[in-house]
């Protein structure tokens, strides 16, 4: 096995990427945006976020973001699932875990969203990603998965939070058929805490 | 406090604990006080409540300060997301400077033990016998050991997994293994009539994982010791080398804003919050740091999870979390995997990188997969640092795979799926950033290879860490460790540290029991020297 650069990804996952090659400096400025998201400080000049950006919650913009987001990578309704927007709450359950980010991980989450909603600018006829059609939208999240290592950090990092704040919902759980909690029904004693060892020095 | 505390009766559940709400409701505390007491003890995970339960049942007065909160067993709900925002440090998003390596850590009562995973692992003698001769660790040979493992695991109900333990998952890694001749045997875990819950990630509601919610804490607690939650330990104050106590604020756990400010004096302070916590208070500190070491060499023992899809229904989620351990591997190269497949969450860290129908037809086969994480040694060139000022710096964590670590975190994830495809698997999801997928067992070296280091090996593959470990290094000598073969730093009476901290090299086995060991070897060195330690 060698680690040869021998990737050679579909056309189809790079095609909503393609115009980017065409406006290099477009590129370079929102990739740098993009690997200070991904929280390269060691390796990039720091650059501090957007200000208006940082709030305790989410801003107006950011609930913009993530509700598209939500939409475009959990189109649940399709699939019979409960509604990833309406129905279980993944936008405000990730609002909640926002306010306890430290104010790093705040940052940087500030950062990627503001990434995520701009980046199209340079490769989507300077559309904003909540502007996108849905396949638009799907096109650009699948692009950013092949793309460069911090654009594949980025959409990693967000699909994961994202994800996650719906999947936690245990009214999402019967489609896995997966049991959930699981001590109460089935009457499992808590045996509390455990007897001081015996040791050589005596019980306890 | 008198010197020797009466034993008093243990409770039979739970802890009592001061907690910040405590605090507050307590008119006669204010906003700032001070507590005396013989023993302070940092952080109340794995190596904490031993040394707390060692030093309490000797007689001393020992009061264990942690940062996260309380959350006992009765009130677990075994929803994996409730306990990340609850229970798990940063709510599991403790990263490193680059963001892309995820250090899994519990910030409760009970620390790590709590969300374990039960995994219990004997080093091998070679590892032991290694450290001893390479550090000049005389006590740390395994003949002298031994009697503290042995110790550990009677505590901690060690036992080989038995067939009930063994679920779905664990069954498609023996017939992977049996069918590649790789050696598997059952996972050694601390847990006392397993209830078979699957929720281990979430804490152990029946208190059947022997974590120290239920096992040295309440112990402690029984000879006397004092918990207090939500309490942060800003420093450890050093006058004329010699440690004196600590200085801590206390939080609301909920808000995160101060409740009061706590000065403990003590006459020995243990420092037992993990690898990542313990080099930053002693950084805080401004600990002396002769040997320029403290923080450095950090290891991580990185794990990817590898999940492979089944075309039969496994519901490998159900039953005892770890099953099997395949340890074939694990003196030849440094690889050891284990059997896991959890909560539905737990796959947000992993594998599927799809969007829209891809992720959710991903999802909807989940009763169809199994999953076996490949950990891998690294080399410990890692480093943790603080940087700012006590109470507004942030820590730095720095580790980025080299080459070769690259290529073992790249080797130990093939392995894993060639035992899976070995076991009939259909389809096998890499743990990468970038999206891979193999259907064949033939396809796989060729798609392996599309995983390119590039930049210092950042976002190719979805590396955890459960065991950081080395960055106050135990050794015999001055110049190279941190703290001396006591544990205690070389140029602070009365500081120690009792956590995987000490580790003097990077180990490929699972760390838990080692730094019970550790733990247990610490407190023991400290009252043997109780003439000289205590007044």
């Amino acid at each position: 096995m060698d680690n040869r650069d021998s990737r050679s990804v579909p056309a189809t996952f790079t095609a909503g990427l393609a115009p980017l090659s065409r406006r290099g400096f477009l590129r370079a400025s929102v990739l740098t945006g993009a690997a200070l998201t991904s929280g390269c400080a060691t390796l990039f000049v720091s650059r501090e976020p957007p200000e208006e950006l940082i709030h305790d919650h989410l801003s107006p913009e950011e609930a913009r973001v993530a509700t598209r987001f939500t939409e475009v990578l959990l189109p649940t309704e399709e699939h019979g699932l409960p509604s990833s927007t309406t129905v279980v709450p993944t936008v405000g359950n990730l609002d909640g875990m926002v306010g306890q980010m430290s104010p790093q991980t705040r940052e940087l989450f500030a950062l990627a969203f503001w990434v995520l909603e701009y980046r199209p600018m340079a490769s989507f006829r300077f559309s904003r990603f909540t502007k996108l059609d849905d396949r638009r939208a799907q096109e650009y999240l699948v692009a950013l998965q092949e793309g460069t290592f911090f654009e594949r950090g980025l959409v990693t990092g967000l699909k994961s939070l994202v994800a996650l704040n719906y999947w936690r919902d245990e009214r999402t759980w019967p489609a896995l058929d997966y049991h959930g909690p699981v001590t109460e029904q089935w009457g499992v004693r808590p045996l509390g805490n455990t007897p001081p060892p015996r040791t050589a020095q005596g019980r306890g | 406090m008198s010197r020797r505390r009466r034993r008093i009766n243990m409770p039979r559940q739970g802890v009592p604990v001061t907690t910040a709400r405590d605090v507050a409701q307590d008119p006669s505390r204010g906003r700032r006080f001070n507590i005396k007491t013989e023993v302070v003890v940092v952080g109340s995970g794995a190596a904490g409540s031993v040394v707390a339960h060692e030093l309490a049942r000797a007689g001393h007065e020992v009061l264990v300060l942690e940062a996260g909160r309380y959350y006992p067993s009765s009130q677990f709900t075994e929803h994996l997301g409730d306990t990340i925002n609850e229970v798990y440090k940063d709510q599991a998003s403790q990263l490193n400077s680059t963001a892309d390596v995820l250090f899994v850590e519990g910030a409760c009562i009970g620390g790590s033990t709590v969300i374990g995973a039960c995994v219990m692992h004997r080093p091998p003698n070679s590892l032991l016998e290694g450290w001893s001769e390479r550090h000049g660790l005389d006590q740390m040979t395994p003949e002298k050991l031994a009697p503290l493992y042995d110790e550990i695991g009677e505590e901690q109900f060690v036992h080989l997994n038995e067939a009930h333990e063994i679920n779905a998952t664990a069954h498609k890694v023996i017939q992977g293994c049996e069918h590649m001749g790789f050696r598997w045997r059952p996972v050694t875990r601390n847990v006392r009539r397993c209830a078979l819950t699957g929720h281990c990630l979430a804490g152990c509601k029946p208190d059947r994982k022997m974590s120290a919610l239920v096992t040295h804490l309440p112990w402690a607690v029984g000879y006397g010791a004092e918990l207090y939650a939500d309490t942060h330990v800003t420093r450890v104050r050093i006058e004329n080398n010699r440690a004196t106590g600590v200085d801590a604020v206390v939080r609301d756990p909920d808000t995160g804003d101060t409740v009061a400010e706590m000065r403990v004096d003590a006459q020995v302070v243990v420092s037992a919050g993990g690898a990542i916590q313990t080099p930053l208070l002693l950084q805080r500190s401004q600990a002396p740091d002769f040997s320029g070491e403290l923080g450095r060499n950090l290891a991580l023992q990185p794990f990817t999870q590898v999940l492979a899809e089944f075309p039969e229904e496994l519901y490998g989620f159900r039953g005892a979390l770890v099953g099997v351990q395949v340890d074939e591997f694990l003196e030849s190269d440094g690889f050891l995997f284990y059997s896991a497949l959890a909560e539905p969450e737990q796959l947000m860290a992993q594998g599927d990188q799809g969007v829209g129908a891809d992720h959710i037809n991903f999802m909807l086969r989940y009763k169809h997969l199994a999953g076996l994480n490949a950990f891998s040694i690294d080399d410990g060139r890692g480093s943790v640092s603080w940087d700012g000022g006590v109470n507004d710096g942030r820590q730095i964590i720095r580790w980025n795979p080299s080459r070769k670590e690259f290529n073992r975190i790249k080797q130990s994830a093939s392995l894993a799926a060639r035992i899976f495809f070995s076991a009939g698997a259909k389809r096998v999801y890499m743990p990468t950033y970038q999206r891979l997928e193999v259907d064949s067992v033939f396809d796989l070296d060729k798609t392996m290879d599309e995983v390119d280091y590039g930049l210092r090996g950042m976002y190719t593959f979805r590396s955890n860490s459960f065991s950081p470990q080395g960055t106050c290094r135990m050794g015999s000598e001055r110049s190279r460790a941190v703290v001396n073969p006591n544990g205690e730093l070389f140029d602070v009476a009365g500081l120690f540290v009792a956590d995987a901290s000490l580790f003097p090299e990077p180990m490929a086995a699972a760390p838990h029991w080692t730094v019970q060991v550790l733990a247990k070897h610490v407190a023991r060195r400290i009252e043997a020297r109780r003439s000289s330690l205590f007044i």
